[in-house]
């Protein structure tokens, strides 16, 4: 049982992992760079927390005990006493690195230290570590409060203890858990790519327009999107580089390569709903 | 055998409520032959069928409506060929169809893995055949892509529109070309998955649990590989290689081994689980 988890970066993720632990009754320590931050992540958990009680699928006793569970800290050291500390800065091998060899010195040498990252190599964020076998990759989705998934990545390193321990701690959280080799895209990135790059290409040899690609992707497919409506969704820059780094890191492996038409919208700023403008028009909110 | 008195063709303004006892033949691969037979049977046609090979289990069909029989009725006004893996069969089933057929009579043929483009040409009366997508389990949903071809006129489309109406389809139309929209997408999404089971990145299923909830798809990619069959996916990755010629299109060793064996979950689990 984690009784204290610590969380490093209290961005979109990060303030969503301390949410749902919080809500499954483990006391957080959430770290970021400075206060104003930490501010506004729990502000963002507060009003998340008062949407579930509105909507009935919380209570204000939960929430607010919860709420007083999240601990905002801004000194690396405050996480010593976590059984497992994971990892949610901005995707950037060298300060996630750095973090963890800091981490490292203030840790018991039994702490599970875990990384959220969606696209870099869980065996080299582990590879200046003394101790890399308890390094492990958690992978967590957006809205982390609504997405039930946790990759756990193995890294070449990863010991079985660590791996079971984060599975544990994921089923504590109340995720459901797949185990993957650290592999680019891990399982869903890497496995979901043909859903938009065959969209692309078929758009692109006049198949069929964005529209009827959608609708047969929908009606035949039963699936609750299309990929050009769930490319609007999820952002087309943040579709592309994906799709990117994915591709760099198989070494221009052909299946994963970008397309033109993603290019040219991210350059034209047609990034997809928050934008107003993706394959879709949509009406500006306010 | 069953017979059922085919009622006097209706006019045009019922017609939209199922097949009235029009004739329907259905040539090709299982499970898509029984698929479609239910489909037309409970739709009001009677339907005759005959597969390229008899199912190794005999289908129990709900409907009357249908019979198996491998003589081409000559008052049929619609044909559906449904073969996507052996193209040599295909050819001489379409063929034969359009020998017997009346030449007012429309044929309706799978174009997931040939174009009917080039089907059309197999054939003497080009302007009867149009093509479209079927896949196994697909066959259920109420769309259909359908690709006309150059020489399809508006006559045989007319009937094309009516009869998936009358099967309470809607129709989508596509250019005519190898995959489709549909099967592309989700052969792709299979082949990718088995890439990934080939270099053991997970199990297949988490592979299955992972997709379906970390990106909300219907099903898993190895449940789907089941569901439509890896033989078919196999054509279908097989087709499009063929006509893309990308190394994108290039075939998981894995998927096409299962394809040959038809052991898909055994062997992959015995590969995956060495304990
Ligand atoms: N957003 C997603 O959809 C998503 C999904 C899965 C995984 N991830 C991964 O999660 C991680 C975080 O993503 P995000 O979307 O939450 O980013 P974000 O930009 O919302 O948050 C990043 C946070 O890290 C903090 N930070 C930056 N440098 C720091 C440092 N040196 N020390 C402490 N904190 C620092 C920032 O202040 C910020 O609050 C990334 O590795 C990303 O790949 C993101």
């Amino acid at each position: 049982m984690i009784k204290h988890l610590g969380i490093i970066g209290a961005g979109t993720m990060g303030a969503g992992i301390a949410q749902a632990a919080a809500l499954s009754k483990v006391e957080v320590v959430l770290y970021d760079i400075n206060d104003t931050i930490l501010r506004q992540a729990l502000e963002r958990v507060k009003t998340d927390f008062k949407k579930g009680v509105e909507k009935g699928k919380l209570t204000s006793e939960q929430t607010t005990e919860a709420f007083g569970r999240i601990h905002p800290r801004t000194r690396l050291a405050d996480l010593s006493h976590s059984d497992i500390v994971i990892e949610a800065v901005i995707e950037d091998l060298r300060i996630k690195k750095d973090l963890f060899k800091h981490l490292e010195a203030d840790t018991r040498p039994t702490t599970i230290l875990a990384s959220n990252t969606s696209s870099l190599s869980i065996t080299a964020i582990a590879s200046a570590a003394r101790y890399p076998e308890r390094f492990v990759g958690m992978h967590f989705f957006n809205p982390v409060q609504r997405m039930k998934l946790v990759e756990i990545v193995l890294g070449q390193r990863t010991s079985p203890e660590t791996a079971q321990r984060a599975i544990d701690c994921a089923r504590q959280l109340g995720k459901t858990t797949v185990v993957a080799k650290d592999t680019p895209g891990f399982i869903v990135n890497r496995v979901a790519r043909p859903f938009y790059g065959e969209a692309l290409r078929l758009l692109d040899e006049n198949v069929a327009s964005v529209e009827e690609i959608d609708r047969i992707v929908r009606i035949e497919g039963g699936f609750a999107m299309g990929p050009f409506e769930l490319m609007d969704l999820i952002g087309l820059d943040v579709n592309l580089a994906v799709t990117q780094s994915i591709h760099e890191q198989f070494f221009g492996e052909p299946r994963y390569r970008p397309h033109s038409i993603q290019k040219k919208m991210v350059e034209s700023g047609m990034l997809g709903r928050k934008a107003g403008q993706g394959f879709y028009k949509y009406e500006k909110k306010g | 055998m069953k017979k059922t008195k085919p009622p006097r063709q209706k006019s045009k303004r019922t017609k939209s409520e199922g097949g009235a006892g029009a004739k329907v033949y259905i040539v090709g691969e299982s499970p898509m032959v029984e698929e479609y037979a239910e489909l037309c049977a409970t739709k009001g046609y009677s339907v005759q069928v005959q597969w390229n090979q008899e199912p190794t289990r005999k289908p129990v069909f709900q409907s009357s409506h249908i019979t198996c029989s491998s003589a081409i009725p000559t008052t049929s006004a619609l044909a559906l060929e449904l073969t996507n893996t052996d193209l040599v069969r295909k050819r001489q089933n379409l063929d034969r169809l359009d020998r017997a057929l009346p030449s007012t009579a429309a044929i309706l043929s799978s174009s997931v893995t040939v174009t009917a483009t080039e089907q059309s040409g197999w054939i003497k009366q080009k302007h009867r055949l149009v093509g479209f997508g079927v896949l196994p389990t697909l066959v259920l949903k109420p769309l259909v892509e359908v690709a006309p071809t150059v020489f399809s006129p508006a006559e045989t489309l007319n009937v094309v529109q009516r009869f998936f109406h009358s099967v309470g389809k809607e129709m989508a139309l596509v250019q005519d070309r190898v995959g489709m929209v549909l099967p592309r997408i989700l052969c792709q999404i299979i082949n990718e998955a088995a890439f990934a089971l080939q270099e053991e990145v997970a199990s297949p299923q988490d592979i299955d649990t992972a997709m379906k909830l970390g990106t909300n798809h219907p099903f898993g990619p190895i449940e789907w590989a089941d569901r439509i069959g890896v033989g078919q996916v196999n054509a279908v990755l097989t087709a499009l290689q063929n006509d893309l010629q990308e190394d994108r299109y290039r075939i998981s060793p894995l998927l096409r081994h299962m394809a040959q064996t038809g052991e898909w979950w055994k062997r992959t689990t015995y590969f995956i689980r060495k304990d």
